[in-house]
């Protein structure tokens, strides 16, 4: 059945997301694990249909300083894709490839930033490979972008995004495990109405 | 300490005499502090898109219907246009984006329909705090009017 509303996601198409998340956020583990030379987890991801205060809250506080990478999607797809990354996270990168300890959010240098930003695209483009090769639906993505900001602000994009035919967003949020430490980290998938529908209809739940 | 009192997204709630309205990191959503000096009764607004569409019953959401009904609540309890004192803030351009759709300029597009939206009305903009790339959280102080603005690895901002 096609569906106009993100509230109208069912429990089995959930289940399909969290498998597209699953294999996706492996993969991304995997690559993360050769780029920082440590052992790379990734724990099994939630998925979740939330209102937007409701998100809000379980992200965390909207006014804590996150990294987060976003690209847009295109193609059979349309929407975007943002991972976001708290100081803990983004200490633990910046440590583990420059041996840099205690890097302000608000600090980072060129170099810092380029590296954030491939892992942002390393992790999103292994969860759109994953939905690629589960569901043949060609994706283009776009240049990543970087910023550096406060939570509620970053969400703001894809809220605004989402909020035309929507009250709530999807969120598949993962946590990954290097070297033992869980890092708390969030991904976003966000494919527009309509694409999640074509996404339906070629996983045959439709 | 005065009261604060929280706004959400898509959320708008009004006070009188004493407490602090306060809405945390606006990106591109905007934030609308009405204030009425001689009645000391203020409203926080916080709208995430310009327009709205007309099948959504969320008016909260959208600059225009967002602004018309956080005024005909503040008309209610006895505010008056003509001594409303209105600051807005937000609609920030947190990503760079490339390409048509119209979504990474949403900060820009909220800030000008706020304006026009108001400017039907009949009201001004007093001072307002709009765009560049960070997120600020805002606030308004019921018993004097104040609105700050706090962003981060800036200094407070006063409106």
């Amino acid at each position: 059945m096609a569906i106009s509303r993100y509230e109208e996601i069912n429990e089995m198409e959930k289940d399909i997301f969290k498998e597209i998340g699953s294999i996706g956020g492996g993969n991304a583990a995997t690559a993360l694990s050769s780029l920082l030379s440590a052992q790379v987890n990734m724990l099994v991801p939630r998925v979740e249909i939330l209102e937007f205060n409701e998100a809000m809250a379980k992200l965390g506080d909207p006014e804590e300083i996150v990294a987060a990478v976003m690209v847009q999607l295109s193609g059979e797809l349309q929407g975007i894709m943002l991972f976001t990354a708290p100081g803990e996270f983004t200490d633990e990168v910046v440590f583990r490839m420059f041996g840099k300890t205690k890097v302000s959010l608000l600090e980072l240098d060129e170099i810092d930033i380029s590296a954030l930003t491939e892992i942002g695209n390393i992790v999103i483009s292994s969860y759109i490979n994953a939905l690629s090769a589960l569901t043949g639906v060609e994706v283009e993505l776009s240049v990543p972008q970087l910023a550096v900001n406060m939570l509620g602000g970053i969400m703001s994009l894809p809220m605004a995004m989402m909020g035309q035919h929507s009250d709530g967003i999807m969120m598949v949020t993962g946590e990954f495990d290097i070297e033992g430490k869980a890092l708390r980290s969030g991904m976003l998938l966000l494919p527009d109405v309509e694409s999640l529908n074509i996404l339906m209809k070629k996983l045959g739940v439709d | 300490m005065a009261k604060k009192i929280s706004v959400g997204i898509a959320d708008m709630k009004i006070a009188r005499q004493e407490g602090e309205l306060i809405t945390y990191a606006l990106g591109s959503c905007i934030g609308i502090a009405f204030y009425d000096p001689m009645i000391k009764l203020g409203a926080l607004l916080h709208i995430m898109l310009p327009e709205k569409n007309m099948a959504d019953s969320n008016v909260l959401k959208y600059a225009d219907s967002g602004i018309k009904e956080t005024l005909r609540k503040l008309q209610a309890f006895g505010a008056r246009k003509s001594r409303m004192v209105i600051k807005i803030a937000g609609g920030a351009k947190m990503f760079e984006m490339k390409g048509p759709g119209g979504l990474g300029n949403i900060g820009e597009r909220n800030a000008q329909n706020v304006k026009k939206v108001l400017m039907a009305e009949g009201l001004r903009v007093a001072s307002e705090d709009t765009g560049a790339n960070y997120a600020r959280t805002m606030s308004l102080d019921v018993e004097t009017g104040k609105v700050c603005i706090r962003s981060a690895g800036k200094p407070e901002r006063i409106l």
